[in-house]
């Protein structure tokens, strides 16, 4: 099945496997009235997230928009100096698509004065010059949660979480850097569902079209880094996850084994980043433990 | 003909905010009354949200605490179904639907399953009722309720119109599930309860009254779709999904009969020969004999 295709173009925007097809009439439906509960219950407005000009927080933008009004919203463009102007322009091609608020703030002081740069060392020591792509892309992750919790503040609004559930699975994240929010409406979504309900809600094709990327250096995209299609992947991990199928049956449904368990590898490795840190179990009741409430509950909202 | 009005009260309840939901429910028990309803239908927990947790026991109330009685009394010249946490004199907590008729507490269902896989953790909190009981009530009828879980085993609804119940109630807390493209109403977990539904309403040869939750707890969104349907197994109402609110539907009561003449399976059952088989598998699963699915 291929989706979002248009009178005028012939090209379907991407390619949708058929078992990923989503109902997005229900899908918009349940994730407007979960942006509102949650909001609600925490005694807030107001919404605030980073808008990278990628698809994933652009169908958060538009989903936060049609639930609460583009005018209670607030995007944050967080470019550091070798981010793509590419990226820039559809992140305002978003803001401009929706009318929400929008702010500017460049994050290369605060990477640079870490790390250092032309040749001056920052405050992480003389070795931050030669930092990795690894410790400068995480840097620069929880540079902008770092932002966008400050902005929280100022602009009174929770901050929403543009994580899909592919990246969450396979650890394709920064922990406490982009997976650091107060609620995410599309962390149970994969990839290939993303591009469905970003084309139902009418995201910008360009965003929609383009290949997906960390944007940490130029012309990096996830799936030559990762090696494999995002259709692909999301295959294996529905039938993987969602079904329970073992990894001899997605080898018998014609998926390489090399694949699949590489796959496997990385879903396991990666469990650390999508739970609440473990407590030592000390007391008679500890949290997460046998204390257990409702993250909202009487008493809970902000007042 | 038997005309009944039926009122379902597709709330979204607070969560462990039981003035607020005691306050929504005098709400519509007053304006049900208003629009002529004999019967008003609440949901699971509507008196206290669904994802409690520890919380369960803060809203734990015994059936005949002043705010139920309180219940009881605003539904004088209606019957009312509500749903709340009952604590027993031993403290055990239960997840409870009480019929309200006539200012008092009429009967009280303890829910029997208790669904502990998958999304839910409830018998880490509840205790799981013991008993499955139709209840005469005001309407001149036999009533079964029955809570959420207890619809996806289909020894409830068959003992409860065994029983003598001509109308089934369910209260439900539904969390929606399975957006899958492919299902009839675009949710997966709608699409299967529309299918018992209809199946034990024909089955059963039973008017069937589901009443759902919307709103969200938590990660959870409950999909609403509150339905009635008719003895022949077809829906007389069908509510939007997601949206709260008061529906009504006029059904005629005297349709069980009719269709319990025509089509006479309760008469047909064997309720001795299902008695001695379900012995036998008792037996069995307990240890004591062969058999029994171990």
């Amino acid at each position: 099945m291929s989706g979002g295709r248009g009178p005028i173009d012939p090209e379907p925007m991407f390619d949708l496997p058929p078992e990923l097809a989503i109902d997005t009439g229900v899908a918009r439906r349940v994730i407007a009235e979960f942006i509102r509960g949650q909001l609600r219950q925490a005694g807030f407005e107001r919404a605030v997230l980073g808008l990278s000009g990628g698809i994933d927080s652009a169908l958060v933008a538009f989903l936060v928009a049609e639930a609460i009004g583009p005018e209670r919203l607030l995007c944050v463009m967080m470019p550091y100096r070798t981010s793509s102007p590419a990226s820039r322009g559809d992140a305002e091609a978003v803001v401009a698509a929706l009318g929400c608020a929008s702010e500017l703030v460049e994050i290369t002081a605060m990477v640079d004065g870490y790390f250092g740069a032309g040749g001056v060392p920052g405050a992480g020591g003389a070795d931050g010059l030669e930092a990795s792509a690894l410790r400068r892309g995480n840097f620069m992750a929880r540079m902008r949660m770092a932002t966008l919790y400050d902005r929280s503040v100022t602009w009174g609004g929770l901050v929403v979480g543009t994580g899909n559930k592919t990246e969450s699975l396979i650890g394709y994240t920064t922990l406490f850097g982009d997976s650091a929010c107060a609620f995410n409406p599309i962390g149970d979504l994969y990839k290939s569902q993303i591009r469905q309900l970003s084309a139902a809600l009418g995201v910008p094709e360009a965003v929609i079209r383009k290949a997906p990327s960390a944007d940490l250096w130029p012309g990096q995209t996830d799936e030559t880094e990762a090696g494999f299609s995002y259709p692909v992947l999301d295959r294996v991990l529905f039938w993987r996850v969602d079904r329970r199928r073992s990894a001899d049956e997605l080898v018998a449904m014609g998926f390489d084994r090399t694949l699949v368990d590489r796959v496997d590898r990385m879903v396991a490795g990666a469990e650390f980043k999508r739970q609440v840190p473990p407590i030592a179990k000390l007391g008679p009741r500890t949290a997460g433990v046998d204390y257990l409430y409702p993250r909202r509950r009487p008493g809970s909202a902000r007042t | 003909m038997q005309p009944l009005r039926i009122a379902l009260a597709q709330i979204a309840p607070r969560l462990g905010d039981l003035e607020a939901n005691l306050a929504r429910h005098h709400e519509l028990i007053a304006a049900a009354r208003d629009r002529g309803a004999g019967l008003v239908v609440f949901p699971e927990l509507g008196l206290t949200g669904y994802q409690l947790q520890d919380l369960a026991a803060d809203v734990a109330m015994r059936p005949d605490d002043p705010r139920i009685l309180g219940l009881a009394d605003a539904a004088r010249g209606t019957s009312v179904v509500v749903s709340f946490v009952e604590e027993s004199g031993d403290h055990r907590l239960f997840i409870a639907a009480a019929l309200l008729e006539d200012g008092a507490v009429r009967h009280v269902h303890r829910k029997v399953f208790l669904p502990t896989y998958g999304l839910f953790d409830e018998r880490r909190f509840f205790a799981p009722g013991d008993t499955v009981r139709a209840t005469p009530s005001r309407l001149g009828v036999g009533l079964g309720l029955a809570v959420c879980e207890d619809f996806w085993h289909v020894s409830v609804p068959q003992v409860l119109a065994m029983d003598g119940a001509h109308l089934l109630v369910n209260v439900s807390s539904s969390p929606g599930r399975d957006l899958a493209s492919t299902h009839e109403v675009g949710l997966g977990t709608a699409s299967s309860w529309r299918t018992l539904m209809r199946t034990y309403a024909q089955l059963t040869t039973s008017f069937v009254v589901f009443c759902n939750r919307v709103g969200v707890d938590e990660s959870l969104s409950f999909w609403g779709g509150s339905e009635v349907i008719g003895p022949t197994g077809s829906p007389a109402f069908v509510a939007p999904m997601f949206e709260e609110g008061l529906f009504t539907c006029d059904i005629d009561l005297g349709d069980v009969r009719r269709e319990r003449i025509a089509l006479p399976l309760l008469r047909d059952e064997r309720p001795e020969l299902v008695a001695r088989e379900w012995g036998r598998l008792a037996a069995g699963r307990a240890g004591l004999s062969e058999g029994g699915g171990r």
